[in-house]
């Protein structure tokens, strides 16, 4: 095909045409829409922030987790009258509960002691001082009692004895406090009650734990006798249960020699809970007139 | 442009459009779809700067065509579609009148589709069309020297084609 013929054919291609209704209702359709005055150019965002959509789920949790950690963290830092205060309180509160029954005193007092120096820090917030000085002495009464919930003897002694120690800077942290008069003679006698009630605590359970040998002779000689007299009541037990009041026996025997009362307690305290189990008539008496145990 | 100006230029340069974009794939309901596309994206742009209208228009049916056959895998745009993209509910009437094409004409058509795309695009702007070298540059973006050159190009590869 010569190169002329070729041009004419394509010319001839002009005939080609859209169908006129349809090239009609295309521009009608067009004209109804509105045209976008300003050609909507795409919105530029930064890249660097580009993943959040992507990881809201985990982003946004772990957001706010840190955010928590941070505000509990920073938190312990403030002082009264700051708005993250009550979440520090909250905290000191939430460790006193949580202590065991036999550190429960000495947490609370450290607590106490930290609430006093926080006073100390502040000035002109005298509603918040007020308020916190009160539970303070609330606290300061308490330690005591708490003391006295401790079971073990020795255990409350040293305690207690702790307590004591930990206690001798509470009227210097208490001077500290820009208070007024009645409320400083209230922190002061708080403090002073609680020092006295303490010591008190500690004559007393030294006292009892004094006594201990003397009374404990008198409960290995009877229970000794016990075990001689009734040799055939001693049937209705098993022989695993004789073999092993005995050895109790010659423990708490043993340990009243090495002057260790409170052991020797313990182990009649064993021998008595056998006895009762048999339910024989005749029980040791082991508790001494204070209740040692 | 306004509507008044939009109606003109729809009108001037509507048949060759659609007969470029209708050269360059397989049927006429794609044709249409195409073309409809064209002017809606050129209507949308109202506002805009645009220096030069027709270069503008040819510029987005070829892309057009060359998004139909990347993406749609030649299958052609649904209806539903177009008025989706175009803001307008579609009630499309029946357009679907067969082109009548001589034996050579369909012949053309063929052979234009089998040669290079930028060849095509050329051969139908500058010996259906009538677009000159200078037309065609300023579609293509290209120095109107290399547009002669693409043109001289085109028509051999046309004509070899015709003869195989």
């Amino acid at each position: 095909m010569q190169e002329k013929d070729l041009i004419k054919n394509l010319k001839d291609l002009k005939q080609i045409k859209p169908n006129q209704d349809w090239a009609f209702w295309l521009k009608s359709n067009i004209l109804q829409t509105e045209p976008n005055n300003l050609y909507n150019k795409p919105r530029v965002k930064l890249a660097v922030f580009s993943f959040i959509p992507k990881y809201q789920k985990v982003f946004i949790p772990s957001l706010m987790a840190f955010f928590f950690v941070f505000s509990f963290t920073f938190a312990q830092t403030t002082l009264p009258g700051n708005v993250l205060y009550p979440i520090k309180t909250l905290t000191q509160n939430a460790k006193i509960h949580f202590a065991s029954e036999n550190t429960k005193p000495v947490v609370r007092l450290e607590v106490a002691k930290t609430r006093m120096e926080d006073l100390g820090k502040i000035q002109n917030h005298q509603k918040e001082i007020s308020a916190i000085t009160q539970n303070v002495r609330k606290d300061l009464e308490i330690v005591t009692q708490e003391i006295k919930k401790i079971d073990k003897k020795q255990v409350a002694l040293n305690v207690s004895k702790d307590i004591q120690e930990r206690s001798k800077n509470l009227k210097d942290l208490a001077d500290g406090i820009p208070l007024d008069d009645k409320d400083r003679e209230e922190l002061n006698k708080s403090v002073e009650d609680s020092q006295s009630q303490v010591l008190a605590l500690i004559i007393q359970t030294t006292d009892e734990i004094n006594q201990c040998p003397s009374y404990l002779k008198d409960m290995l000689t009877d229970l000794g006798k016990y075990f001689n007299d009734v040799q055939e009541g001693l049937y209705q037990w098993s022989s695993d249960d004789i073999i092993k009041s005995r050895d109790l026996f010659i423990e708490a025997n043993d340990a009243f020699k090495a002057e260790d009362c409170l052991t020797a307690i313990d182990k009649i305290e064993s021998i008595n809970i056998l006895m009762s189990i048999y339910s024989l008539d005749v029980q040791v008496e082991t508790s001494t007139p204070e209740s040692l145990n | 442009m306004d509507k008044k100006e939009f109606s003109e230029f729809y009108n001037k340069n509507i048949d060759k459009v659609f007969r470029f974009i209708y050269l360059r794939v397989d049927t006429t309901e794609t044709a249409q779809d195409l073309t409809s596309l064209a002017f809606l994206k050129l209507w949308k742009r109202q506002g805009s700067e645009i220096s030069n209208s027709t270069a503008f228009l040819y510029r987005i049916a070829r892309n057009q065509i060359i998004d139909f056959y990347r993406s749609k895998r030649k299958k052609p745009l649904s209806l539903d579609k177009v008025g989706e993209i175009a803001d307008f509910q579609v009630t499309q009437p029946t357009f679907s009148e067969k082109i009548e094409l001589t034996l050579e004409m369909e012949r053309i058509k063929k052979v234009i589709q089998n040669i290079k795309p930028v060849y095509a695009d050329v051969i139908i702007w500058h010996y259906v069309d009538d677009l000159s070298s200078k037309e065609i540059a300023q579609i293509l973006k290209k120095r109107e020297g290399n547009v002669r050159v693409i043109i001289h190009r085109a028509l051999q590869a046309l004509k070899e084609q015709l003869e195989v």
